[in-house]
Protein backbone atom coordinates (compact mmCIF):
# COMPACT_ATOMS: atom_id res chain seq x y z
CA UNK A 1 0.00 0.00 0.00
CA UNK A 2 2.52 2.35 0.98
CA UNK A 3 4.42 2.28 -2.51
CA UNK A 4 1.17 1.63 -4.50
CA UNK A 5 -0.10 5.08 -3.79
CA UNK A 6 2.62 7.21 -5.53
CA UNK A 7 2.91 4.99 -8.06
CA UNK A 8 -0.56 5.20 -8.87
CA UNK A 9 -1.02 9.02 -8.41
CA UNK A 10 2.19 9.35 -10.78
CA UNK A 11 0.29 7.55 -13.30
CA UNK A 12 -2.94 8.82 -12.86
CA UNK A 13 -1.50 12.19 -13.51
CA UNK A 14 0.72 11.14 -16.37
CA UNK A 15 -2.13 9.65 -18.46
CA UNK A 16 -3.89 12.88 -17.37
CA UNK A 17 -1.11 15.20 -18.56
CA UNK A 18 -0.46 13.22 -21.66
CA UNK A 19 -2.27 15.86 -23.93
CA UNK A 20 0.10 18.27 -22.86
CA UNK A 21 3.46 16.54 -23.24
CA UNK A 22 1.89 15.99 -26.95
CA UNK A 23 1.63 19.34 -27.85
CA UNK A 24 5.13 20.68 -26.16
CA UNK A 25 6.58 18.12 -27.60
CA UNK A 26 5.22 18.52 -30.87
CA UNK A 27 5.67 21.91 -30.61
CA UNK A 28 9.66 20.97 -31.07
CA UNK A 29 9.11 19.01 -33.59
CA UNK A 30 9.01 19.06 -37.42
CA UNK A 31 5.13 18.43 -38.92
CA UNK A 32 6.55 15.22 -40.31
CA UNK A 33 7.53 13.87 -36.84
CA UNK A 34 4.12 14.81 -35.56
CA UNK A 35 2.27 12.30 -37.72
CA UNK A 36 5.19 9.17 -37.98
CA UNK A 37 6.06 9.31 -33.69
CA UNK A 38 3.56 11.91 -31.71
CA UNK A 39 4.70 10.40 -28.84
CA UNK A 40 8.59 10.47 -28.92
CA UNK A 41 10.55 13.33 -28.19
CA UNK A 42 11.92 15.91 -30.48
CA UNK A 43 15.59 14.72 -31.12
CA UNK A 44 16.77 17.09 -32.04
CA UNK A 45 14.30 19.68 -30.98
CA UNK A 46 13.29 22.61 -33.56
CA UNK A 47 11.95 26.29 -33.09
CA UNK A 48 10.82 26.04 -36.86
CA UNK A 49 7.07 25.94 -35.60
CA UNK A 50 7.51 29.15 -32.96
CA UNK A 51 9.51 30.79 -35.70
CA UNK A 52 6.58 30.33 -37.73
CA UNK A 53 4.17 31.88 -35.31
CA UNK A 54 6.40 34.87 -34.03
CA UNK A 55 7.75 35.67 -37.66
CA UNK A 56 4.58 35.84 -39.65
CA UNK A 57 4.14 38.60 -41.90
CA UNK A 58 1.02 40.15 -40.57
CA UNK A 59 2.55 39.93 -37.14
CA UNK A 60 -0.80 38.08 -35.87
CA UNK A 61 0.39 36.61 -32.62
CA UNK A 62 1.98 40.46 -31.64
CA UNK A 63 -0.83 42.19 -32.22
CA UNK A 64 -3.07 39.59 -30.92
CA UNK A 65 -1.11 39.64 -27.76
CA UNK A 66 -1.03 43.35 -27.20
CA UNK A 67 -4.92 43.15 -27.49
CA UNK A 68 -5.19 40.52 -25.26
CA UNK A 69 -2.72 42.48 -22.26
CA UNK A 70 -4.94 45.63 -22.82
CA UNK A 71 -8.10 43.92 -22.43
CA UNK A 72 -6.86 41.87 -19.43
CA UNK A 73 -5.12 44.85 -17.67
CA UNK A 74 -8.19 47.29 -17.99
CA UNK A 75 -10.69 44.92 -17.07
CA UNK A 76 -9.17 43.63 -14.41
CA UNK A 77 -8.00 46.80 -12.59
CA UNK A 78 -11.32 48.46 -13.53
CA UNK A 79 -13.32 45.26 -11.85
CA UNK A 80 -11.33 45.18 -9.14
CA UNK A 81 -11.30 48.81 -7.76
CA UNK A 82 -15.70 48.97 -8.76
CA UNK A 83 -16.06 46.16 -7.21
CA UNK A 84 -14.72 46.54 -4.39
CA UNK A 85 -15.83 50.28 -3.87
CA UNK A 86 -20.16 48.97 -4.63
CA UNK A 87 -19.55 45.67 -2.81
CA UNK A 88 -18.27 47.99 0.23
CA UNK A 89 -21.05 50.34 -0.06
CA UNK A 90 -23.66 47.39 -0.43
CA UNK A 91 -22.38 45.97 2.69
CA UNK A 92 -22.10 48.48 4.21
CA UNK A 93 -24.74 51.05 3.82
CA UNK A 94 -28.38 51.22 5.66
CA UNK A 95 -30.50 52.09 2.92
CA UNK A 96 -33.06 49.29 2.36
CA UNK A 97 -32.55 48.84 -1.44
CA UNK A 98 -29.01 47.65 -1.14
CA UNK A 99 -29.83 43.87 -0.27
CA UNK A 100 -32.34 43.37 -3.15
CA UNK A 101 -29.27 44.93 -4.93
CA UNK A 102 -26.83 42.59 -3.72
CA UNK A 103 -29.02 39.59 -4.75
CA UNK A 104 -29.75 40.97 -7.91
CA UNK A 105 -26.00 41.02 -8.38
CA UNK A 106 -25.43 37.73 -7.60
CA UNK A 107 -27.88 35.95 -9.62
CA UNK A 108 -25.92 37.64 -12.30
CA UNK A 109 -23.00 34.95 -11.94
CA UNK A 110 -25.28 32.76 -13.74
CA UNK A 111 -25.84 34.18 -16.84
CA UNK A 112 -24.51 32.33 -19.90
CA UNK A 113 -22.77 35.13 -22.20
CA UNK A 114 -25.00 33.55 -25.21
CA UNK A 115 -28.30 35.00 -23.55
CA UNK A 116 -26.81 38.58 -23.34
CA UNK A 117 -24.59 38.86 -26.17
CA UNK A 118 -26.94 39.85 -29.33
CA UNK A 119 -28.61 43.19 -27.18
CA UNK A 120 -25.06 43.68 -25.91
CA UNK A 121 -23.24 44.37 -29.29
CA UNK A 122 -26.40 46.33 -30.03
CA UNK A 123 -25.68 48.89 -26.75
CA UNK A 124 -22.43 48.60 -27.43
CA UNK A 125 -22.80 49.89 -31.47
CA UNK A 126 -25.28 52.77 -30.06
CA UNK A 127 -22.47 53.82 -27.75
CA UNK A 128 -19.82 53.55 -30.89
CA UNK A 129 -17.63 51.38 -29.01
CA UNK A 130 -18.17 48.25 -31.13
CA UNK A 131 -14.88 47.22 -32.28
CA UNK A 132 -12.68 48.49 -29.96
CA UNK A 133 -10.59 47.27 -26.79
CA UNK A 134 -12.73 49.59 -24.74
CA UNK A 135 -15.96 47.94 -25.66
CA UNK A 136 -14.27 44.82 -24.73
CA UNK A 137 -13.71 46.09 -21.77
CA UNK A 138 -17.05 47.35 -20.63
CA UNK A 139 -18.58 43.82 -21.71
CA UNK A 140 -16.27 42.46 -19.19
CA UNK A 141 -16.54 44.57 -16.50
CA UNK A 142 -20.43 44.80 -16.39
CA UNK A 143 -20.30 40.55 -17.10
CA UNK A 144 -17.78 39.57 -14.24
CA UNK A 145 -18.69 42.76 -11.89
CA UNK A 146 -21.47 40.12 -9.80
CA UNK A 147 -18.02 37.98 -8.92
CA UNK A 148 -16.50 40.46 -7.50
CA UNK A 149 -18.59 41.61 -5.83
CA UNK A 150 -19.42 38.51 -3.92
CA UNK A 151 -16.04 37.57 -3.26
CA UNK A 152 -15.47 41.49 -1.29
CA UNK A 153 -18.76 41.32 -0.06
CA UNK A 154 -18.34 38.47 1.90
CA UNK A 155 -14.69 39.83 3.03
CA UNK A 156 -16.32 42.84 4.00
CA UNK A 157 -18.39 41.05 5.80
CA UNK A 158 -15.54 39.49 8.04
CA UNK A 159 -13.67 43.13 8.86
CA UNK A 160 -15.34 44.95 12.05
CA UNK A 161 -16.91 48.19 11.18
CA UNK A 162 -15.31 49.82 14.06
CA UNK A 163 -12.26 50.71 12.40
CA UNK A 164 -14.02 52.29 9.71
CA UNK A 165 -16.42 54.31 12.26
CA UNK A 166 -13.07 55.17 14.10
CA UNK A 167 -11.34 56.47 11.18
CA UNK A 168 -14.46 58.62 10.37
CA UNK A 169 -14.65 60.34 13.50
CA UNK A 170 -10.82 62.27 13.04
CA UNK A 171 -12.89 64.00 9.80
CA UNK A 172 -11.53 62.00 7.19
CA UNK A 173 -13.57 62.08 3.76
CA UNK A 174 -15.80 58.72 2.82
CA UNK A 175 -13.35 58.59 -0.15
CA UNK A 176 -10.31 58.53 2.00
CA UNK A 177 -11.47 56.37 4.35
CA UNK A 178 -12.07 53.94 1.40
CA UNK A 179 -9.26 54.23 -0.16
CA UNK A 180 -6.67 54.98 3.34
CA UNK A 181 -8.03 52.63 5.83
CA UNK A 182 -10.44 49.83 4.02
CA UNK A 183 -9.24 49.12 0.79
CA UNK A 184 -5.70 47.89 2.06
CA UNK A 185 -7.46 45.59 4.62
CA UNK A 186 -8.93 44.03 1.65
CA UNK A 187 -5.32 43.08 -0.14
CA UNK A 188 -6.20 39.21 0.40
CA UNK A 189 -9.80 39.45 -1.34
CA UNK A 190 -8.47 41.60 -4.25
CA UNK A 191 -5.89 39.09 -4.41
CA UNK A 192 -8.00 36.51 -5.76
CA UNK A 193 -10.32 38.59 -7.58
CA UNK A 194 -7.68 39.99 -9.91
CA UNK A 195 -6.06 36.12 -10.47
CA UNK A 196 -9.32 34.86 -11.16
CA UNK A 197 -10.55 37.57 -13.54
CA UNK A 198 -6.98 37.68 -14.89
CA UNK A 199 -7.14 34.16 -16.40
CA UNK A 200 -11.19 34.13 -17.12
CA UNK A 201 -10.39 36.99 -19.24
CA UNK A 202 -7.41 36.15 -20.68
CA UNK A 203 -8.94 33.32 -21.90
CA UNK A 204 -12.39 34.58 -23.06
CA UNK A 205 -13.47 33.25 -26.51
CA UNK A 206 -17.23 34.42 -27.82
CA UNK A 207 -17.08 38.24 -26.02
CA UNK A 208 -13.88 39.35 -28.19
CA UNK A 209 -14.53 36.93 -30.99
CA UNK A 210 -17.97 39.05 -31.54
CA UNK A 211 -17.40 42.97 -29.86
CA UNK A 212 -13.57 42.96 -31.37
CA UNK A 213 -14.71 41.16 -34.71
CA UNK A 214 -12.59 41.02 -37.29
CA UNK A 215 -11.85 44.78 -37.96
CA UNK A 216 -10.12 45.61 -34.82
CA UNK A 217 -7.51 42.24 -34.79
CA UNK A 218 -7.80 39.42 -31.88
CA UNK A 219 -7.19 38.59 -29.07
CA UNK A 220 -4.88 35.42 -28.63
CA UNK A 221 -7.55 33.37 -27.57
CA UNK A 222 -9.70 34.17 -31.18
CA UNK A 223 -6.13 34.22 -32.62
CA UNK A 224 -6.11 30.43 -32.32
CA UNK A 225 -9.17 29.75 -33.17
CA UNK A 226 -8.12 32.23 -36.76
CA UNK A 227 -5.26 29.84 -37.29
CA UNK A 228 -7.51 26.43 -36.92
CA UNK A 229 -8.90 26.83 -40.46
CA UNK A 230 -5.59 28.98 -42.02
CA UNK A 231 -3.58 26.00 -40.77
CA UNK A 232 -5.45 22.97 -40.84
CA UNK A 233 -3.02 20.15 -40.41
CA UNK A 234 -0.22 21.99 -39.64
CA UNK A 235 -0.20 21.12 -35.99
CA UNK A 236 2.82 22.08 -35.36
CA UNK A 237 2.54 25.39 -36.10
CA UNK A 238 -1.08 25.13 -34.38
CA UNK A 239 0.69 23.73 -31.18
CA UNK A 240 3.48 26.72 -30.99
CA UNK A 241 0.61 29.30 -31.47
CA UNK A 242 -1.68 27.31 -29.06
CA UNK A 243 1.24 27.36 -26.39
CA UNK A 244 2.30 30.66 -27.15
CA UNK A 245 -1.15 31.81 -26.42
CA UNK A 246 -1.32 30.47 -23.03
CA UNK A 247 2.30 30.95 -22.03
CA UNK A 248 1.42 34.22 -20.42
CA UNK A 249 -1.38 32.76 -18.49
CA UNK A 250 0.94 29.73 -17.50
CA UNK A 251 3.36 32.22 -15.92
CA UNK A 252 0.82 34.07 -14.38
CA UNK A 253 -0.32 31.22 -12.76
CA UNK A 254 2.97 29.78 -11.57
CA UNK A 255 4.05 33.14 -10.22
CA UNK A 256 0.73 33.39 -8.49
CA UNK A 257 -0.10 29.96 -7.46
CA UNK A 258 -0.25 29.96 -3.95
CA UNK A 259 -3.28 32.78 -3.56
CA UNK A 260 -4.58 31.25 -6.85
CA UNK A 261 -4.96 27.87 -4.80
CA UNK A 262 -6.05 30.06 -1.89
CA UNK A 263 -8.35 32.15 -3.70
CA UNK A 264 -10.05 29.23 -4.84
CA UNK A 265 -10.75 27.64 -2.19
CA UNK A 266 -11.59 29.95 0.35
CA UNK A 267 -15.47 28.93 0.15
CA UNK A 268 -14.69 25.28 0.29
CA UNK A 269 -13.49 25.12 4.15
CA UNK A 270 -15.83 27.05 6.48
CA UNK B 1 -23.23 59.07 11.95
CA UNK B 2 -25.42 61.10 10.73
CA UNK B 3 -25.00 62.21 6.87
CA UNK B 4 -26.46 65.14 5.20
CA UNK B 5 -28.51 64.06 1.80
CA UNK B 6 -26.15 65.61 -0.17
CA UNK B 7 -23.31 63.56 1.33
CA UNK B 8 -25.01 60.53 0.95
CA UNK B 9 -25.78 61.32 -2.53
CA UNK B 10 -21.96 61.49 -3.19
CA UNK B 11 -21.52 58.77 -1.33
CA UNK B 12 -23.65 56.70 -3.74
CA UNK B 13 -22.46 58.45 -7.21
CA UNK B 14 -18.84 57.64 -6.16
CA UNK B 15 -18.83 54.06 -5.15
CA UNK B 16 -22.48 52.59 -6.13
CA UNK B 17 -22.67 54.27 -9.40
CA UNK B 18 -20.04 53.37 -11.65
CA UNK B 19 -20.47 49.50 -11.37
CA UNK B 20 -24.16 49.45 -11.31
CA UNK B 21 -24.56 51.62 -14.23
CA UNK B 22 -22.28 48.85 -16.48
CA UNK B 23 -23.99 46.21 -15.26
CA UNK B 24 -27.44 47.42 -15.44
CA UNK B 25 -26.81 48.68 -19.21
CA UNK B 26 -24.84 45.96 -20.36
CA UNK B 27 -26.17 42.94 -18.40
CA UNK B 28 -29.67 44.06 -16.80
CA UNK B 29 -31.13 46.00 -20.27
CA UNK B 30 -29.73 43.06 -22.32
CA UNK B 31 -31.81 40.70 -20.45
CA UNK B 32 -34.66 42.36 -20.81
CA UNK B 33 -34.37 43.32 -24.12
CA UNK B 34 -33.34 39.36 -25.01
CA UNK B 35 -36.53 38.74 -23.50
CA UNK B 36 -38.71 41.56 -25.31
CA UNK B 37 -36.74 40.28 -28.98
CA UNK B 38 -38.53 36.62 -27.96
CA UNK B 39 -41.68 38.02 -28.85
CA UNK B 40 -40.97 39.97 -32.26
CA UNK B 41 -39.90 38.82 -35.77
CA UNK B 42 -36.77 40.30 -35.87
CA UNK B 43 -34.54 39.70 -38.44
CA UNK B 44 -31.05 41.12 -39.61
CA UNK B 45 -31.86 41.55 -42.91
CA UNK B 46 -35.30 42.71 -42.66
CA UNK B 47 -36.03 46.54 -42.24
CA UNK B 48 -39.18 46.64 -40.36
CA UNK B 49 -39.62 43.99 -36.57
CA UNK B 50 -43.28 43.20 -35.59
CA UNK B 51 -44.47 42.11 -32.41
CA UNK B 52 -45.57 38.68 -33.06
CA UNK B 53 -46.91 37.25 -29.54
CA UNK B 54 -45.75 33.75 -28.74
CA UNK B 55 -44.90 32.75 -32.32
CA UNK B 56 -41.44 32.52 -31.83
CA UNK B 57 -41.71 29.98 -28.77
CA UNK B 58 -44.87 28.03 -30.41
CA UNK B 59 -42.15 27.45 -33.62
CA UNK B 60 -39.39 27.30 -31.23
CA UNK B 61 -41.24 24.38 -29.45
CA UNK B 62 -43.08 22.97 -31.95
CA UNK B 63 -39.03 22.43 -34.07
CA UNK B 64 -37.31 18.62 -33.22
CA UNK B 65 -33.93 20.49 -33.72
CA UNK B 66 -34.70 22.77 -30.25
CA UNK B 67 -35.38 19.49 -28.51
CA UNK B 68 -32.25 18.05 -30.00
CA UNK B 69 -30.40 20.32 -28.94
CA UNK B 70 -31.82 20.99 -25.92
CA UNK B 71 -31.19 16.98 -25.37
CA UNK B 72 -27.54 17.56 -26.22
CA UNK B 73 -27.26 20.55 -23.30
CA UNK B 74 -28.69 18.01 -21.12
CA UNK B 75 -26.83 15.28 -21.82
CA UNK B 76 -23.51 17.04 -21.68
CA UNK B 77 -24.46 19.25 -18.60
CA UNK B 78 -25.35 15.66 -16.94
CA UNK B 79 -21.58 14.20 -17.55
CA UNK B 80 -19.67 17.33 -16.59
CA UNK B 81 -21.54 17.71 -13.38
CA UNK B 82 -21.36 13.89 -12.24
CA UNK B 83 -18.04 12.59 -13.47
CA UNK B 84 -15.12 15.49 -12.46
CA UNK B 85 -17.06 15.88 -9.40
CA UNK B 86 -16.70 11.82 -8.45
CA UNK B 87 -13.02 11.62 -10.18
CA UNK B 88 -12.55 14.87 -8.53
CA UNK B 89 -13.16 13.77 -4.83
CA UNK B 90 -10.85 10.02 -5.62
CA UNK B 91 -7.96 12.04 -7.09
CA UNK B 92 -8.03 14.40 -4.12
CA UNK B 93 -8.32 11.64 -1.61
CA UNK B 94 -5.37 9.61 -3.33
CA UNK B 95 -3.13 13.73 -3.73
CA UNK B 96 -4.22 14.35 -0.10
CA UNK B 97 -0.61 13.97 1.37
CA UNK B 98 1.47 17.63 2.00
CA UNK B 99 4.73 16.11 0.20
CA UNK B 100 6.54 17.48 -2.70
CA UNK B 101 5.64 14.86 -5.02
CA UNK B 102 1.67 15.47 -4.09
CA UNK B 103 1.58 18.88 -4.45
CA UNK B 104 3.66 18.45 -7.80
CA UNK B 105 0.83 15.69 -8.94
CA UNK B 106 -1.73 18.82 -7.94
CA UNK B 107 -0.08 21.40 -10.48
CA UNK B 108 -0.04 18.59 -13.33
CA UNK B 109 -4.13 18.23 -12.95
CA UNK B 110 -4.90 21.44 -12.51
CA UNK B 111 -2.91 22.92 -15.88
CA UNK B 112 -6.02 22.37 -18.00
CA UNK B 113 -8.22 24.56 -16.01
CA UNK B 114 -6.09 27.73 -16.54
CA UNK B 115 -5.66 27.14 -20.39
CA UNK B 116 -8.98 28.47 -22.54
CA UNK B 117 -11.41 26.29 -24.31
CA UNK B 118 -10.34 26.89 -27.72
CA UNK B 119 -6.46 25.58 -26.77
CA UNK B 120 -8.31 22.84 -24.94
CA UNK B 121 -10.16 21.94 -27.80
CA UNK B 122 -7.55 22.36 -30.91
CA UNK B 123 -5.43 20.13 -28.22
CA UNK B 124 -7.64 17.56 -28.46
CA UNK B 125 -8.61 17.61 -32.06
CA UNK B 126 -5.14 17.12 -32.65
CA UNK B 127 -5.19 13.82 -30.96
CA UNK B 128 -8.87 12.84 -32.02
CA UNK B 129 -8.69 13.23 -35.98
CA UNK B 130 -8.77 10.20 -37.90
CA UNK B 131 -4.82 9.94 -37.75
CA UNK B 132 -4.39 11.58 -34.40
CA UNK B 133 -2.45 9.56 -31.53
CA UNK B 134 -5.68 7.98 -30.07
CA UNK B 135 -6.58 5.94 -33.20
CA UNK B 136 -2.68 4.07 -32.71
CA UNK B 137 -4.08 2.68 -29.40
CA UNK B 138 -7.95 2.29 -30.18
CA UNK B 139 -7.98 1.65 -33.54
CA UNK B 140 -10.18 3.67 -36.21
CA UNK B 141 -12.79 4.88 -33.70
CA UNK B 142 -14.77 8.57 -35.23
CA UNK B 143 -14.43 10.49 -31.82
CA UNK B 144 -15.16 13.39 -33.90
CA UNK B 145 -17.30 12.41 -36.64
CA UNK B 146 -19.30 9.15 -35.65
CA UNK B 147 -23.09 10.90 -34.53
CA UNK B 148 -23.41 8.22 -31.96
CA UNK B 149 -19.55 9.54 -30.02
CA UNK B 150 -19.12 13.04 -30.94
CA UNK B 151 -21.22 14.17 -28.12
CA UNK B 152 -19.45 12.08 -25.33
CA UNK B 153 -16.32 13.14 -26.66
CA UNK B 154 -16.71 16.58 -26.11
CA UNK B 155 -18.23 16.06 -22.97
CA UNK B 156 -15.18 13.88 -21.79
CA UNK B 157 -13.01 16.89 -23.15
CA UNK B 158 -15.03 19.52 -20.88
CA UNK B 159 -14.39 16.72 -17.55
CA UNK B 160 -10.40 16.97 -18.47
CA UNK B 161 -10.70 20.92 -18.13
CA UNK B 162 -12.42 20.63 -15.17
CA UNK B 163 -11.09 17.58 -13.50
CA UNK B 164 -8.36 20.09 -11.57
CA UNK B 165 -10.42 22.29 -10.47
CA UNK B 166 -12.97 19.63 -8.84
CA UNK B 167 -9.61 18.04 -7.69
CA UNK B 168 -7.97 21.48 -6.08
CA UNK B 169 -11.66 22.12 -4.21
CA UNK B 170 -11.92 18.93 -2.82
CA UNK B 171 -8.32 19.22 -1.26
CA UNK B 172 -9.04 22.37 0.12
CA UNK B 173 -12.48 20.43 2.27
CA UNK B 174 -10.40 17.53 3.20
CA UNK B 175 -7.33 19.88 4.89
CA UNK B 176 -10.24 21.58 6.50
CA UNK B 177 -11.25 18.47 8.49
CA UNK B 178 -9.84 18.32 11.83
CA UNK B 179 -7.70 15.10 12.56
CA UNK B 180 -8.82 14.90 15.85
CA UNK B 181 -12.82 13.41 13.90
CA UNK B 182 -10.26 10.68 12.33
CA UNK B 183 -8.72 10.05 15.30
CA UNK B 184 -11.70 9.50 17.25
CA UNK B 185 -13.02 7.32 14.42
CA UNK B 186 -10.33 5.24 14.61
CA UNK B 187 -10.22 4.55 18.16
CA UNK B 188 -13.86 3.54 17.72
CA UNK B 189 -12.83 1.28 15.11
CA UNK B 190 -14.72 2.47 12.03
CA UNK B 191 -12.93 1.26 8.82
CA UNK B 192 -11.80 3.64 5.87
CA UNK B 193 -15.66 3.55 4.07
CA UNK B 194 -17.27 4.12 7.69
CA UNK B 195 -14.95 7.10 8.15
CA UNK B 196 -15.62 8.40 4.99
CA UNK B 197 -19.37 8.42 4.90
CA UNK B 198 -19.72 9.49 8.71
CA UNK B 199 -16.51 12.13 8.50
CA UNK B 200 -15.05 13.13 5.33
CA UNK B 201 -18.40 12.87 3.29
CA UNK B 202 -20.44 15.24 5.75
CA UNK B 203 -17.66 17.73 6.62
CA UNK B 204 -16.83 18.49 2.95
CA UNK B 205 -20.26 19.72 2.13
CA UNK B 206 -19.55 23.24 1.01
CA UNK B 207 -16.49 21.81 -1.66
CA UNK B 208 -19.53 19.89 -3.26
CA UNK B 209 -21.84 22.94 -3.88
CA UNK B 210 -19.00 25.03 -5.18
CA UNK B 211 -18.01 22.22 -7.42
CA UNK B 212 -21.39 21.19 -8.79
CA UNK B 213 -22.44 25.08 -9.54
CA UNK B 214 -19.50 25.64 -11.00
CA UNK B 215 -19.96 22.71 -12.89
CA UNK B 216 -23.62 23.15 -13.89
CA UNK B 217 -22.73 26.35 -14.95
CA UNK B 218 -19.82 25.70 -17.20
CA UNK B 219 -21.55 22.69 -18.54
CA UNK B 220 -24.86 24.02 -19.34
CA UNK B 221 -22.78 27.11 -21.44
CA UNK B 222 -20.48 25.03 -23.54
CA UNK B 223 -20.05 26.95 -26.66
CA UNK B 224 -16.27 26.99 -27.90
CA UNK B 225 -15.70 23.28 -27.47
CA UNK B 226 -18.59 22.64 -29.84
CA UNK B 227 -17.57 25.31 -32.50
CA UNK B 228 -13.74 24.11 -32.84
CA UNK B 229 -14.30 20.09 -32.49
CA UNK B 230 -17.53 19.34 -34.27
CA UNK B 231 -19.25 22.59 -35.33
CA UNK B 232 -22.24 20.57 -34.21
CA UNK B 233 -22.14 18.14 -36.33
CA UNK B 234 -21.45 15.58 -37.43
CA UNK B 235 -25.03 15.64 -39.51
CA UNK B 236 -27.42 18.31 -38.44
CA UNK B 237 -27.10 19.28 -34.92
CA UNK B 238 -25.69 16.03 -33.00
CA UNK B 239 -23.66 17.53 -30.91
CA UNK B 240 -25.29 21.62 -30.63
CA UNK B 241 -25.81 23.18 -27.43
CA UNK B 242 -28.64 25.45 -26.86
CA UNK B 243 -25.57 28.01 -26.27
CA UNK B 244 -24.33 27.45 -29.50
CA UNK B 245 -27.90 27.06 -31.45
CA UNK B 246 -28.46 30.65 -30.12
CA UNK B 247 -25.33 32.04 -31.15
CA UNK B 248 -25.16 30.49 -34.71
CA UNK B 249 -29.09 31.72 -34.97
CA UNK B 250 -28.80 34.99 -33.25
CA UNK B 251 -25.76 36.21 -33.22
CA UNK B 252 -23.87 35.12 -35.86
CA UNK B 253 -26.99 34.20 -38.17
CA UNK B 254 -29.74 36.51 -38.98
CA UNK B 255 -32.86 34.81 -36.84
CA UNK B 256 -32.69 37.49 -33.34
CA UNK B 257 -36.06 36.79 -32.69
CA UNK B 258 -36.14 33.00 -32.76
CA UNK B 259 -32.95 33.47 -30.93
CA UNK B 260 -33.85 35.70 -28.42
CA UNK B 261 -36.93 33.05 -27.65
CA UNK B 262 -34.51 30.29 -26.99
CA UNK B 263 -32.30 32.35 -24.99
CA UNK B 264 -35.38 33.41 -23.37
CA UNK B 265 -36.32 29.57 -22.46
CA UNK B 266 -32.44 28.80 -21.30
CA UNK B 267 -32.43 31.77 -18.95
CA UNK B 268 -35.70 30.26 -17.07
CA UNK B 269 -33.80 26.66 -17.59
CA UNK B 270 -30.69 28.08 -15.64
CA UNK B 271 -32.59 29.94 -13.12
CA UNK B 272 -34.73 27.00 -12.29
CA UNK B 273 -31.79 24.79 -12.58
CA UNK B 274 -30.08 26.67 -9.96
CA UNK B 275 -32.46 27.34 -7.59
CA UNK B 276 -33.26 23.84 -7.20
CA UNK B 277 -29.80 22.75 -7.19
CA UNK B 278 -28.60 25.30 -4.48
CA UNK B 279 -31.70 24.42 -2.25
CA UNK B 280 -30.68 20.79 -1.97
CA UNK B 281 -26.59 21.09 -1.46
CA UNK B 282 -27.11 24.28 1.19
CA UNK B 283 -30.13 21.93 2.92
CA UNK B 284 -27.28 19.04 3.21
CA UNK B 285 -25.12 22.02 4.54
CA UNK B 286 -27.45 23.01 6.94
CA UNK B 287 -28.23 19.30 8.43
CA UNK B 288 -24.86 18.53 9.56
Amino acid sequence: MRTLRPIGAVALAALFFFPVYVVVTGMLKPVKDIQSSPLGLPTPPTTANLDAVLGREDGLYWSALLNSVQITVLSVVALTLLSAMLAHYLVRSTARWTRPALLMLLAGLMIPPAVILQPITQVLGAAGLMNSVIGVVCANVAYYLPFGVFVFAGFIGGVPVEMEEAASIDGASRFRLFWQVVFPTLRPAAASVMIFLGVWVWNDFLTPLIVLGPESGTTVTVGVYRSVGEYSTDFGTLYAFSFLASLPVLLFFVALQKQFVAGLTAGAVK
Amino acid sequence: MRRSNSQSAREFAGFALPGLFLYGLLVLVPIGWTVVLGFTDRNRFAAATHWVGLEQFQRLFGDDQFWLVLKNTFVVTAIVVVVPNVLGLAIALLLDRNTLLYRLLRSLFFTPVILSGIVVSVIWQSMLRPGGVLNRFFGAVGWLSDPGIALYSISGILCWQMLGFCVVVYLAGLNGVPRELYEAAIVDGAGWWRRFGSVTWPMIASAVTINTVMLLISGFKVYEHILVLTNGGPGRNTTASIAFDVIEKGVRGDRIGFAAAEATVMLAIIVALSGVVLQVLRRREVHL
